[in-house]
Order: structure tokens, then sequence, then C-alpha cells
């Protein structure tokens, strides 16, 4: 009698863990990205200053805002959208050849619509590195990008 | 002196032709996508900010595309890709320099479609390989449109699939170029 309330347990236990396991692994293996407006900034900087840091060491650049979401503030220097209807804001001295790129997040498009060249934006997205280009200017790059309306 | 005019407006026209012969983009498209025939779900990947640069003159081709900025549907696949099998965060940057073969064959100054090779190498994982693509220039508005399509093995850059996914990930990946180049000024 005790020896099967035992196994009774046991069992159940295990069951529930297994139930819990199945459930992990489908969450984990459906998790979507998490909307970049959600989630709070690792840092906050200017356009102008992030492609300076960038210039200056990108070495240590890298370490420091690869894959962090960043937010940055600037002057838009253009908005691309694509044949697909994607949007890139580009930010930075528009005096200067170097910029930071910021591709957006598709669900995002309104806001990128609404931008306009010319005016401050304030943009968060995740960094991905620097493309150094001496013949085009060199680009931070942000992608999964929105405009930041909190600011 | 007729013929010594017409030599000067000849030279001078060969000359301004010659500059501004540089094309390029930096919202460009990659495809990645190595979905195994008998994986039930698509794996694949896109990046849209690829860097390229080409020279109509002499064909040289130039990419640029960081790693990271490879988006999947599921976000865990996206951590696996740059975790596990292109270690992005080691490597964060793939470049493929190369010159289209048929060249000459290609008229700049004509609006059509030209089917083009392109060869070159390609720096992936930190390894570099010979590549060869069969591709497409399309001319059109002062544009071009230039699309390719190759496959890559995957073993060949020292990417290992673990057992486990073998079944979903290919060994061979697709890989699709979409670039709408512009003509560079300056």
């Amino acid at each position: 009698m005790k020896r099967k309330k035992v196994i009774l347990i046991i069992s159940t236990v295990v069951l529930v863990l297994m139930a819990a396991g199945a459930l992990y692994i489908y969450k984990e293996y459906n998790r979507t990205h998490k909307d970049t407006a959600e989630v709070k900034a690792d840092y906050s900087v200017a356009a102008t200053q992030l492609i300076k840091n960038f210039e200056k060491d990108e070495q240590s650049s890298n370490q420091k805002y690869w894959d962090k979401v960043i937010q940055v503030d600037g002057r838009v220097k253009d908005i691309i959208k694509d044949d697909r209807g994607f949007y890139s804001v580009v930010l930075g001295d528009s005096s200067a050849m170097s910029s930071v790129r910021c591709s957006m997040d598709s669900i995002h498009n309104k806001e990128a619509a609404a931008v306009q060249k010319g005016s401050h934006a304030v943009m968060k997205g995740i960094c991905t590195g620097f493309n150094a280009d001496e013949l085009l200017g060199s680009d931070v790059i942000l992608v999964r990008c929105v405009v930041d309306l909190k600011k | 002196m007729k013929t010594r005019l017409l030599l000067l407006c000849a030279s001078t026209l060969l000359v301004t032709a010659s500059f501004g012969q540089k094309y390029f983009t930096k919202s460009g498209k990659i495809n990645f996508d190595a979905t195994s025939p008998s994986s039930p779900e698509k794996i694949e990947g896109v990046n849209r900010t690829v860097t390229c640069v080409m020279d109509s003159k002499t064909g040289n081709m130039q990419f640029a595309v960081l790693m990271k900025g490879f988006e999947f549907e599921r976000a865990l696949m996206e951590e696996h890709f740059n975790e596990n099998y292109v270690e992005s965060d080691k490597f964060p940057k793939a470049e493929f320099k190369g010159i289209i073969d048929n060249n000459d064959k290609v008229n700049y100054a004509k609006e059509g479609t030209y089917p083009v090779t392109v060869k070159g190498k390609l720096i992936l994982h930190g390894e570099t390989k010979d590549v060869e693509a069969p591709g497409k220039l399309i001319i059109q508005d002062g544009k071009i449109n230039a699309t390719a399509e190759f496959n890559v093995l995957l073993g060949d850059y020292k990417i290992s699939i673990p057992g486990l996914v073998a079944d979903k990930v290919s060994k061979t990946a697709k890989i699709s170029v979409a670039c709408s180049l512009e003509l560079l000024k300056g």
C-alpha cells in the first residue's frame, strides 16, 4: 500500500516536470523578438558622438555597444524606403560622410514614414557594428529600430 | 585643326565617361537560407544593411555585411545563428571581394538585363574561400539592380551543425543577394 503511494507520487511529479519542460521548450522555440520600443536602452548617445567613438576605437566601441540597445539622437540626413517598403533612417552631421544608419523594424513603419528629413529624431535600435569605408563614409549600424517617442 | 579639336572633344568625353562609374548601396539585402529539404520549417534570415560598391569600368565588386544584422523570425533561431554557427561576436563581419567575369558584355549606358558571372573571395567566419556566382544586372533609370544567388558549404567555413538539428539545418546555405545600386557622386 505504501509502495503504491510512493510510485503514484513519483510518477505525478515526473509527469508534471515533463509537461513543464515541454511547455518551456514550446514557448522558447516559438519565442519572437521583443519589440525594441518596449525594451529599455542600455546606452543613450548623440549620433555624432557614437560615430566619433567608433572612428576612434572600433574594437572597444564594439565591445561596449555591440548587440546592445542604443538610443541615438541626431539630425535626420536621409530616409530611404526600399522597393519592399522597408525604411532606413540615416542620422548624423549632414556635412560629414559618416552616419548612424537605423534599419527600421517593419512593424514600426508608420513612425518611420512620419520622420522628416532635416528634423531632429530620437531612434532606438540594436547595434550590429561599424562599417568603415573611406570611399562611402563609415557607418554605425542599428537594426530593429523604432522611433523613440518616449524620449 | 579640326581633327585636333575632334580628338580633344573625344578625349574629354572619354575622361568624363570614366568618372563617376562607381555604383553603391548601403541598404542592400542578403538572404540566408539553410532550410534542409526534410525540415518542416524555414531556416531563413535576412540582412538589409549590406554595403556594396561596384566599378562599372573594371567590374570590381565589394560587399560588406555585419553578421549580427541577420534577422530571423524566431528569436531562438537568431541566437543560435549568432552564438553557435557564425559566432558573430568573434567574426562580426563577412566580406566579398570579386569581379564581374564578363563585364565587357554589359553595356552600362543602355537599359536592359544582363546576365553576369561574379568570381571572387568570400570571407566568412574567419575563413576565406573562392566563390563563383551567376547573377543579373538590370540597368534602369540610371540605377543598377544587382542580384545573385549561390550556395556555400557551411563546412568550408568551419561552421558545424550539431547532430541534434542536422535534419533541419542544411549543410549548404543558399545565399541570395539583391542590391539596388546608385551612381556615386563626387
